[in-house]
């Protein structure tokens, strides 16, 4: 057992031949142990032990740089437009084919989660599926302006894993239409 | 009938295995420990529901403070010094081996480059308390510094991958001058760091 080492006294005083006393190799380790545990403490605390994470985007490569292939235009119709802007606030539009002086524009404002601009994938999802037969369809345009914080960004890139949106792009405001909408929501474009 | 007696226990245990399992543990704590390097400020990340680790090494790290000021950070020591290298050739450093020293053991750092001997003179916990003025960044054209720190450090080491690290309030006005100067350097590619959030939130 662990017990100190207290040397005998007394008893074996009267002898006359020094005997080596046979010393026990018990030692206390309570000592020790609290000292480990302590360590212990410390380390544990110091440990960052969830790592964070870290979500890849992709730009599309400024235009300047290959040579501009002539794809066909995208069809308006399969895509939603958003833009990302100030008091953590989303806007979205759907613009149409073909836009002419008669041309009306719906423009909405939703806040971030699964009540706002969830609920607008999704039902442009429906919407695509609808028109064209395939919900992946659907090209998601996403416009951060100037004054949006990062994570709003990163909330609606978040949207686009969460809703299976596969196509997605995040752009610069250049619009037309873009330039209208920044006027109304009283916020730079730039 | 014989009196049954109760032998006398001591109250002392054999802490031997105790021991064991608490030099055990501590050894494996102190091995997987990381610590948290310093910060040139406090940044709050955004939650996200990616689940990709970041990398353990090869990262070119950019922080983006609350307030737009712009830092820059390598990993790697040594690729830290090909890039002072490749920095003080291109800039006229003149710099002495004690502020190469530094610039190897600085995490992270955030100012105009032709600051940086000032900045690595003084001592380590003088540093700590200066705000420092984030990186020079102009897209417009003019100067390029944080376009050169992007290719100096690829040239350094061409594994190297971009993480940015912003500030959930962070404007998108400061990371879209970021972006422009990474695609300026024609990486398209980078990775925001995030932490873990569950999908029903």
């Amino acid at each position: 057992m662990a017990e100190m080492n207290v040397p005998e006294s007394g008893a074996k005083k009267g002898h006359k031949k020094a005997r080596s006393k046979k010393m026990s190799t018990r030692v206390d380790l309570t000592a020790m142990v609290d000292l480990g545990f302590l360590l212990i403490t410390f380390f544990m605390l110091a440990t960052t032990f969830n790592k964070p994470k870290t979500m890849e985007v992709n730009k599309p490569a400024k235009e300047e740089d290959e040579k501009k292939e002539e794809e066909p235009p995208i069809k308006m119709s399969k895509t939603l437009t958003i833009m990302l802007g100030s008091n953590d606030k989303a806007y979205w539009y759907v613009s149409p084919d073909e836009i002419d002086a008669n041309t009306q524009l719906t423009l909405d404002s939703v806040d971030y989660g699964s009540t706002g601009i969830r609920k607008v994938i999704k039902q442009r999802q429906d919407e695509v599926q609808a028109q064209w037969g395939n919900r992946e369809d659907l090209f998601v345009m996403i416009k951060p302006l100037p004054k949006s914080k990062l994570k709003n960004t990163v909330d609606i890139l978040d949207e686009m894993t969460i809703n299976n949106v596969k196509r997605y792009a995040i752009l610069e405001p250049n619009d037309p239409i873009d330039s209208l909408v920044a006027i109304k929501i009283n916020q730079s474009r730039k | 009938m014989p009196k049954v007696k109760v032998p006398r226990k001591s109250t002392a245990i054999d802490m031997t295995a105790m021991c064991d399992v608490a030099f055990l543990l501590l050894t494996f704590f102190i091995l997987t420990t990381k610590f948290r390097p310093q910060e040139a400020v406090q940044i709050d990340i955004p939650p996200s529901t990616s689940q990709i680790p970041i990398p353990d090494k090869d990262i070119m790290m950019f922080q983006i403070a609350p307030d737009g000021r712009l830092f820059f950070g390598l990993d790697d020591q040594n690729t830290r010094l090909a890039l002072l290298d490749a920095l003080s050739t291109n800039y006229q450093l003149a710099l002495s081996e004690k502020q190469k020293q530094a610039f190897k053991l600085l995490e992270i750092w955030g100012m105009d480059i032709r600051e940086l001997p000032a900045f690595l003179d003084k001592e380590p916990n003088e540093r700590a308390a200066i705000q420092q003025p984030g990186l020079k960044i102009d897209t417009t054209g003019g100067e390029t510094q944080v376009e050169d720190l992007i290719l100096f450090s690829r040239r350094a080491n061409n594994n190297l991958r971009i993480a940015i690290k912003g500030d959930k309030t962070t404007e998108y006005k400061s990371f879209d001058k970021l972006i422009q100067a990474l695609q300026n350097r024609k990486v398209n590619k980078f990775n925001i760091i995030t932490s873990a959030r569950s999908k029903q939130e």
